[in-house]
């Protein structure tokens, strides 16, 4: 009908970038930079898959991962893009590794996806460099771990940032203590970061948790105190078998799906005797809001945050173990001069496995806050992932393209470049001859001219390219035992023996 | 001179189609009914092909761009979009086919009333090994509903036939369906849950972005569709009366009216005398004025008041404001503006 179309073109997929010449030479050069430091306190590399099980991050990776998780189903497997990478580690550690003689330190690194708003410093698809030290507890390896993101960033040119150091001890044992659900903490845990943030104002965030837990102006249980005095004293076990009954006497169906007359009422009475979760989300995220207004420089922690912890009656050791492990931090040897350290006890990350210390790394950019690395404990997390037993761990990863913008200059020195180019198609096989020689010089790029279209045209190809050196072979010169050596700035030629030619493009090239 | 294309819904959707297209003043002409092809006539450019195909494809139609506009519910558009797709919506509110995507679990879970609970349900399911199992046909908005309220141990089943009736074959623990009156899921002994509202319906017309861009004459005669479905669904809660009135003069009915505190409609009532047929030694005016309909009987109230006689009350066919805010807002989406025709209809109601 419409004859003869074109072919459309293919847009990349939205929040994924191409990495062209010369940034991934840059970018690569730094995520080895970056890895090649952790080797020399014996983190040995190791990769694992794009691809995972979809249930590795739902154990405990955390609701706000797994909504933004690239989760697909291919043969009826159910498999996701991976989020992060300490989950996958962990997966292997536990499949493979666990008969290593602990610490086990491992660095990686590669591309993880999420499902987020596109921004600047904000793709789809991101790659991350980080390490894992399993086997160690204590401040001495969160020492070791914290001196690791600092010192790597100091390496690379970095030395104006801000490490932020929490411990989710204190918010973890205030949930425990208002006697929280698992699944209630976790919710609450979830938007402690948003909150500290800005993102998320802390009355929605209530708001959230409490409709989340089937509580507030929406509920539609019934209160506790609505249960009957005589039914809510009974044993679970013989109110479950009274309601059963009633309910079977007056020929209610119960039941439905997967699940059995008994769990349904089991939970039913279980939710009848539930308080109200407005109260307790509420209290949770006052004292998360006290923690974050209490945060600040290490030296003020003993005055600002323990009594915040001795007067709700919970144990101060978070803080010992922060201040533990900054000191150690500083035995390393100093930071940077223009380094800063806070401790803001409200720190959470967003993911749900971490049990201890947790850090952020972060510079300042026009934009704001631009974070760069982000770690922390997790102690549960080989366990959950079917570890045959605990073991503690911690770790930390960067952000490799944050940590790009936030460098001040491309800073991959150019290489030296050199094209060598046959006047016609019979000095082809000598000009290749002499390229592979050239090539020898060490550092230097030699590119042979293939599309054979003449000297003319070969010389403005390497105007254009930002060659350094131009080598010309020709029939006279093969006659003679010379090439011409063309030099792109000052654009003069000298015709030189051959045998000399290696010297003189070395020194041409300095 | 191209025509517009235009693909509507069939099977179950035809006829409530047909009657708005018919109330809007454009008529579907075709040979017989089982033609899938017809035109559509009423439109000032002359008429637009129609192509009849399920509601559930004509939005990959319309994407594709074989249709440059077409018929669907906003529910399966919701369920088909992706980011990168051609397709916008140009009219959000077409005022029929309401329904709701909404989460039922059977009646004998008596301790669920809410998605809260089902959060607990499926821990407490996945804790024994087994994993609650949703039924549906809209994976995506179901995926994300329940990932935004904290679920995230649960299994899509996908069905064929009957969603509502994969609870009692246990092939299902729960479902994600369209509903209107309730009437299936209760047949199904199914009930919904407090806060379980995926998504909020109703027949809504998408274009494809691409084709409306490059053809001004097509963009037209959308323009002429626009016109008389806004029209029309403006309308709807529109009453125009008429009332005659004895008085001295048309400003002293309009005063004695407006005192009596009614019939002011949008920008007041139009008196004009009336020449009676016999010789009278009062003077009469006629007064008109066109008023939402939920405020007819207390008008009708103050006319009488103000001495008013007979009043009639007509339903109105069209009303037309100075320029169509639909159109108005899918020229800013062609454009590449981020105001979409949904919220561009919803502006106005409210304005």
């Amino acid at each position: 009908m419409l004859g003869e179309r074109a072919p459309q073109t293919i847009q990349r997929v939205r929040g994924t970038t191409d990495v062209l010449p010369p940034d991934d030479a840059r970018l690569r050069t730094l995520e080895a930079n970056l890895r090649q430091g952790f080797e020399r306190f014996g983190y040995q590399g190791m990769q694992t898959p794009i691809i995972e099980p979809l249930e590795l991050f739902l154990r405990k990776s955390g609701d706000e991962i797994v909504a933004r998780m690239y989760a697909f189903s291919h043969w009826n497997r159910r498999l996701c893009l991976r989020p992060e990478l300490t989950a996958s580690v962990i997966r292997a550690y536990v499949d493979q590794l666990q008969n290593h003689s602990l610490p086990l330190r491992v660095h990686y690194g590669g591309p993880i996806f999420r499902y987020e708003r596109p921004s600047r410093g904000r793709s789809r698809q991101f790659t991350i460099v980080g390490l894992e030290l399993i086997g160690a507890s204590g401040a001495a390896a969160d020492a070791e771990v914290l001196h690791l993101a600092c010192a790597g960033l100091e390496a690379i040119g970095i030395k104006r940032y801000r490490l932020v150091v929490g411990h989710l001890g204190a918010a973890l044992q205030l949930l425990a203590q208002l006697g929280m659900s698992d699944h209630a903490q976790g919710l609450v845990l979830d938007q402690m970061e948003p909150i500290a943030r800005g993102r998320v104002d802390p009355e929605d965030a209530i708001a959230r948790v409490v409709s989340l837990l089937g509580g507030g102006h929406q509920s539609t249980n019934g209160a506790a105190s609505d249960l009957p005095p005589g039914l809510a004293s009974l044993p679970p076990e013989q109110a479950t078998a009274i309601a059963q009954d009633i309910l079977s006497r007056a020929s209610l169906p119960v039941e439905g799906g997967a699940r059995q007359p008994r769990d349904i009422i089991e939970r039913l009475l279980a939710k009848a005797r539930r308080p109200d979760p407005t109260d307790q989300v509420r209290a949770a995220f006052e004292f998360v809001g006290q923690l974050h207004a209490a945060a600040g420089p290490p030296e003020r922690l003993a005055s600002q945050l323990q009594p915040l912890l001795v007067r709700r009656g919970l144990s101060t050791a978070p803080i010992d173990e922060v201040v533990g492990a900054i000191d150690l931090l500083r035995a390393y040897g100093p930071l940077s001069a223009e380094a800063e350290i806070e401790v803001d006890l409200s720190l959470a990350r967003g993911l749900r496995y971490y049990t201890g210390l947790v850090f952020e790394i972060y510079v300042e950019s026009d934009e704001g806050p631009l974070q760069l690395c982000g770690g922390g404990r997790y102690d549960d997390l080989v366990r959950a992932l079917g570890g045959r037993e605990a073991v503690p761990a911690c770790g930390f990863q960067y952000g490799v393209e944050r940590i790009d913008l936030a460098l001040p200059q491309n800073q991959v020195a150019a290489n030296r470049r050199v094209l060598v180019v046959g006047v016609s198609a019979a000095d082809h096989a000598l000009a290749l001859e002499v390229a592979r020689t050239i090539r020898a010089i060490d550092g230097v790029v030699v590119e042979q001219d293939v599309r054979l279209r003449g000297v003319k045209s070969a010389l403005r190809y390497a105007d254009r390219a930002g060659m350094q050196l131009v080598v010309l072979v020709g029939e006279r010169e093969r006659q003679e035992g010379v090439v011409v050596l063309r030099d792109m700035r000052s654009r003069q030629e000298t015709r030189v023996p051959t045998r000399d030619m290696v010297d003189l493009v070395r020194q041409a090239l300095t | 001179m191209s025509a517009l294309r235009l693909a509507l819904p069939s099977k179950g959707w035809e006829d409530d189609t047909l009657r708005f297209l018919g109330q809007c003043g454009l008529r579907v002409d075709r040979s017989n009914p089982r033609q899938y092809r017809a035109r559509m006539r009423g439109l000032p450019s002359g008429p637009a092909e129609v192509v009849f195909q399920r509601a559930t494809d004509i939005f990959d139609e319309v994407n594709a761009g074989s249709v440059d506009l077409g018929i669907t519910g906003y529910d399966i558009v919701a369920e088909h979009r992706s980011e990168e797709d051609n397709v916008l919506v140009v009219h959000g509110e077409l005022g029929f086919r309401r329904c709701a995507l909404v989460v039922a679990v059977p009646e004998g879970w008596v301790d669920v009333t809410s998605v809260s609970d089902l959060a607990e349900v499926a821990v407490e399911l996945r804790s024994s090994g087994r994993e609650l199992r949703v039924a549906t046909k809209y994976a995506n908005l179901a995926r994300q509903f329940l990932y935004d309220r904290g679920i995230t141990y649960f299994t899509l089943v996908e069905v064929t036939g009957a969603i509502e009736a994969a609870p009692a074959l246990e092939t299902a623990d729960i479902i994600c369906d369209i509903t209107s009156s309730g009437v299936t899921l209760r047949e199904n002994r199914l009930k919904p849950v407090a806060g379980g509202v995926v998504v909020e319906s109703q027949a809504c017309l998408i274009g494809n972005r691409r084709e409306l861009q490059s053809d001004p004459e097509r963009l037209e005669t959308t323009r002429g569709l626009l016109e008389l479905m806004e029209a029309y669904l403006r309308s709807r809660q529109q009453v125009s009366i008429t009332a005659n009135i004895p008085g001295l003069s048309a400003e002293d009915v309009a005063r004695r009216v407006l005192a009596a505190g009614g019939a002011v409609g949008l920008r007041g009532p139009t008196i004009a005398r009336v020449f009676p047929k016999e010789v009278s030694d009062q003077e009469w005016f006629a007064l008109t004025v066109v008023i939402g309909e939920d405020v007819l009987l207390p008008t009708v109230e103050a006319l009488r008041r103000a001495g008013a006689g007979e009043v009639s009350a007509t339903q109105v066919r069209y009303v037309f404001e100075h320029r169509s805010w639909t159109f108005e807002a899918l020229k800013r989406q062609l454009q590449g503006g981020v105001a979409s025709a949904e919220s561009g209809a919803r502006e106005k109601t409210t304005a």
